[in-house]
């Protein structure tokens, strides 16, 4: 196990290096001069030419990703030139945010889509089973910003049950909750839907096995059956599929911070790629993709605890 | 056994009518209070608005438009602030007194007992000096020291008084300096003690509201300056939030987030048929500029008689009902009325006259067709305009390909330090913002912009002496005339086609009392309850 674990976070640090390097080569090849955009219409080439100084940008691609990659072994990601903040103050201020919206979403997903799932397992074939899975390819199929947008419409312009826009005042929990709730139901939807039709098709697999029927044969009672010994090989699936999804989650968010006008890393990515503000964006992807490859190899070490057949195949 | 049934409610002295008359009147406080609680959120009066990007720096030496200029504006002083209302003007802020004294000098007189918050003490003559000299400075190396002109620098006179010097007459600095980004006054002792510099905090301000706390991509919060010397601020709080998309920011005042944003030039025709309760809707001009530019020294373009037929071909008005919903004017020109220098009309009418188009596409040699590119930012507005612009100059046989752009992609298109691109342009949609003055918007067109903000590569002499004269023309009717005669000049060189200036509409609450400049941009200074 820790020869497995060793080698997930060997593969972590290379994934990360890869895309970093990638992504850094990728924004260098985009047209925009960043010292430009940044100091606006008013700036001289002189300054032009300092802010490129200070940046690093008048110095060799391959200098400049060693140089990043230097700076962050002594933990500096950077300094913002626009702000003077360090990109550490600033992606870390941004990141919580991001990580509550999308703990939020994925945990009102499972607390309904994993029960859904189970029920229309146990009642295959039921009228409850048709519509519960017609509702849930119409939920997978809705993109997050459709449904960021009517759920705007609906519940915050119409019904006016929660804010539109923001996170909610700082220390104050009750606020941050009820302008969590549109976000994290915008970026949940989806994976209600998905997370029942996984669960379902899981469940039915695995109340077809031979240690099920032979519990059957030992008098167990259905509850007993289902949620003592099915659900826990039924949700495997589930803990791969979330620790995968968190790309597509993180990408979820993002149009969702925009939508909502809620800050987070997605938004601020978003920003800095706009402004080609280039510390702040290679901050905010290196964190970005350090998350993905914990929540995956985090998947991974679940699956290993909740089935020993894996932890054995280790 | 008590029954029930039969038992009056009696909670307290509290009977069953009584139960329900105190419910009836709480439930009409509670609507009543509703209507009102985005103003008066809890015990405080909190007004909350909308800006279009988040806080950049509290330094007016490094203040980068109008959003950092929205929250100085509130927290610190200048001798003159804009006055809100339809027409351009001044009024008096931190000056008791001041006067063009001579062509090239303004002397002013400072109201005594100004103070600066956090005790750095009380405003002086040696502050102005401080905060207009530190933007000529080379090593602040402050983006905003054009907006200055010809600043020499201070004297000053007394505590109170100094006489404001420049090289030559500067006409702009009663209009795009003293009560803009460059006029904030800032406390010497304060930006010494801070290193020469601020950035998204400020040690001390002077005007009717204090920075507060600024939370990244979520809010600016302004507080009350009890020490402000113009009396009492209107509100406990001021909550300025970013928002950059005008739809999202329209949704969030609907919602009762805000109680003031500007909204979509789109959303206006809706608004007027269905407008939200306790709202008001107002729409100003805006000084920003639309035109298609034409790049004059690309192989294709540099056919004037080519650019010409594009003028032509060109119909404004479809573009104003497609693009801008009817809710814009065409433009005559690069400068707005209101201001110095706007002319009455276009020397190329606005709308479309294909006969002509086509005369000048037959002497070009073009007469069997022509294919030319037209780029544009990514922007629905625009990508509307691009599709009218291609729709009515295929009908006189001008084929137009439209390449879109983000923005960093776009902003570099006619750079040329980056690269080769800006020879490949042809056509360009473009969108630039001023101050109101005309030497802001005629600035950029200039021979020495080429390759800089100016994209079409436009050069004429003539345009270059009358922009260096018309800036320090102390008579506003020559001044005019100057500007006029620069319009005029480019749109007969054919690089040129103006489009519209746009407009501002602005919704608000009628829980408050909005104040505007005559362009629409929000002073909340002297925002107040209705």
């Amino acid at each position: 196990m820790l020869i497995y674990l060793l080698k997930r976070v060997g593969l972590g640090i290379v994934i990360v290096v890869l895309a970093v390097s990638l992504l850094f080569i990728m924004i260098h090849m985009v047209p925009g001069d960043p010292a430009r955009i940044l100091l606006g219409p008013r700036a001289t080439p002189e300054m032009i030419a300092h802010l490129s100084f200070k940046m690093g940008l008048d110095q060799p691609l391959f200098v400049q990703i060693l140089k990043f990659f230097g700076n962050l072994l002594r933990g500096d990601l950077g300094m913002d030139v626009i702000t003077n903040r360090t990109v550490a103050d600033i992606v870390f201020g941004q990141l919580p945010y991001t990580l509550w919206l999308i703990f939020t979403a994925i945990t009102g997903a499972i607390i309904i889509g994993i029960p859904l799932g189970c029920y229309s397992a146990l009642h295959r074939n039921s009228i409850i089973d048709r519509v519960t899975g017609i509702i849930s390819v119409a939920c997978i199929t809705a993109p997050a910003f459709v449904v960021a947008l009517y759920s705007l419409l609906i519940f915050a312009v119409w019904l006016h049950w929660f804010p539109a826009v923001g996170a909610g005042e700082k220390g104050q929990f009750w606020d941050q909750v009820s302008h969590i709730v549109m976000p994290a139901f915008a970026i949940g939807l989806s994976w209600v839907g998905y997370l029942s039709r996984l669960v379902r098709s899981s469940m039915l697999e695995v109340l077809g096995d031979n240690h099920i029927r032979t519990a059957r044969a030992y008098g167990l009672t259905e509850s007993t059956i289902v949620y003592r010994y099915a659900l826990k090989l039924a949700v495997l699936p589930t803990v791969t599929v979330i620790g995968v999804g968190m790309g597509f989650l993180l990408s979820a968010a993002l149009f969702t911070e925009i939508v909502f006008s809620r800050p987070g890393i997605g938004k601020l990515i978003f920003d800095s790629i706009s402004t080609r503000n280039y510390p702040v964006v290679m901050g905010s992807v290196l964190v970005s993709t350090i998350l993905f490859v914990i929540s995956t190899t985090l998947s991974d070490l679940i699956n290993a605890w909740l089935d020993p057949r894996i932890r054995a195949a280790l | 056994m008590t029954n029930l049934k039969s038992r009056p409610l009696t909670v307290a002295g509290l009977n069953r009518r009584r139960f329900l008359q105190t419910s009836s009147s709480l439930g009409i406080a509670a609507a009543t209070i509703g209507a009102t609680e985005v103003v008066f959120a809890g015990s405080k009066k909190i007004l909350k608005v909308r800006a279009y990007a988040d806080l950049r720096s509290l330094d007016p030496a490094f203040s980068q438009g109008v959003v950092d200029e929205e929250i100085q504006s509130s927290i610190y002083s200048k001798l003159i602030q804009y006055k809100p209302g339809r027409e351009w003007g001044y009024q008096l802020d931190a000056a008791e007194s001041i006067e063009q004294a001579s062509p090239t000098t303004i002397k002013f007189k400072l109201k005594p007992g100004i103070m600066f918050s956090n005790g750095f003490g009380e405003m002086t003559a040696e502050d102005v000096k401080f905060s207009y000299e530190r933007i000529l400075d080379d090593a602040l190396k402050s983006t905003n020291t054009p907006d200055w002109g010809s600043l020499k620098g201070v004297t000053v006179l007394n505590k109170y008084e100094g006489i404001i010097e420049f090289s030559d007459p500067y006409p702009p600095a009663w209009n795009i300096a003293l009560p803009y980004i460059v006029g904030n006054i800032v406390c010497k002792k304060a930006w010494l003690e801070a290193g020469g510099k601020v950035d998204t905090t400020t040690p001390c301000v002077s005007g009717p509201y204090l920075h507060a706390d600024w939370q990244p991509k979520q809010r600016t919060v302004l507080k009350r300056n009890p020490e402000w010397h113009g009396g009492i601020a209107e509100f406990d709080e001021i909550h300025i939030l970013p928002i950059d998309d005008e739809g999202s920011a329209q949704i969030a005042y609907e919602s009762g987030d805000l109680d003031y944003t500007r909204v979509p030039l789109g959303a206006v025709g809706s608004l007027k048929d269905s407008m939200p309760a306790h709202s008001k809707l107002e729409e100003y001009p805006s000084l920003f500029y639309v035109w298609v530019g034409m790049n004059v020294e690309n192989e294709m373009l540099s056919n004037e008689n080519l650019r010409k037929a594009i003028q032509h071909a060109i119909d404004v008005p479809s573009i104003m009902e497609a693009s801008y919903f009817g809710a814009a004017q065409p433009s005559t020109g690069i400068i707005a009325p209101g201001l110095t220098g706007n002319r009455a009309q276009s020397n190329v009418p606005p709308g479309a006259n294909f006969k002509k188009a086509k005369e000048y596409l037959a002497a070009a040699g073009m007469s069997d067709g022509v294919t030319v590119t037209l780029d544009v930012l990514n922007k629905a507005a625009n990508v509307t305009t691009a599709q009218v612009i291609q729709a009515t100059c295929a009908q006189v046989g001008i084929t137009i390909d439209i390449n879109l752009h983000e923005s960093g992609a776009f902003w570099s298109l006619g750079d040329s330090s980056a690269g080769e691109r800006y020879k490949d342009i042809q056509l360009i949609l473009n969108r630039y913002s001023m101050a109101p003055d005309p030497s802001y918007a005629t600035a950029w067109f200039i021979t020495s912009q080429k390759g800089i903000w100016n994209w079409e590569r436009f050069s004429n002499a003539e345009f270059d002496q009358l922009e260096t004269a018309a800036k320090a023309e102390v008579d506003v009717s020559k001044r005019d005339t100057m500007y006029q005669r620069m319009q005029d000049i480019m749109e007969d060189s054919g690089a040129y086609r103006f489009i519209t200036h746009e407009a501002t509409p602005v919704i608000y609450s009628d829980t408050i009392k909005p104040a505007f400049r005559p362009d629409g941009l929000p002073l909340f200074r002297y925002f107040s309850q209705s």
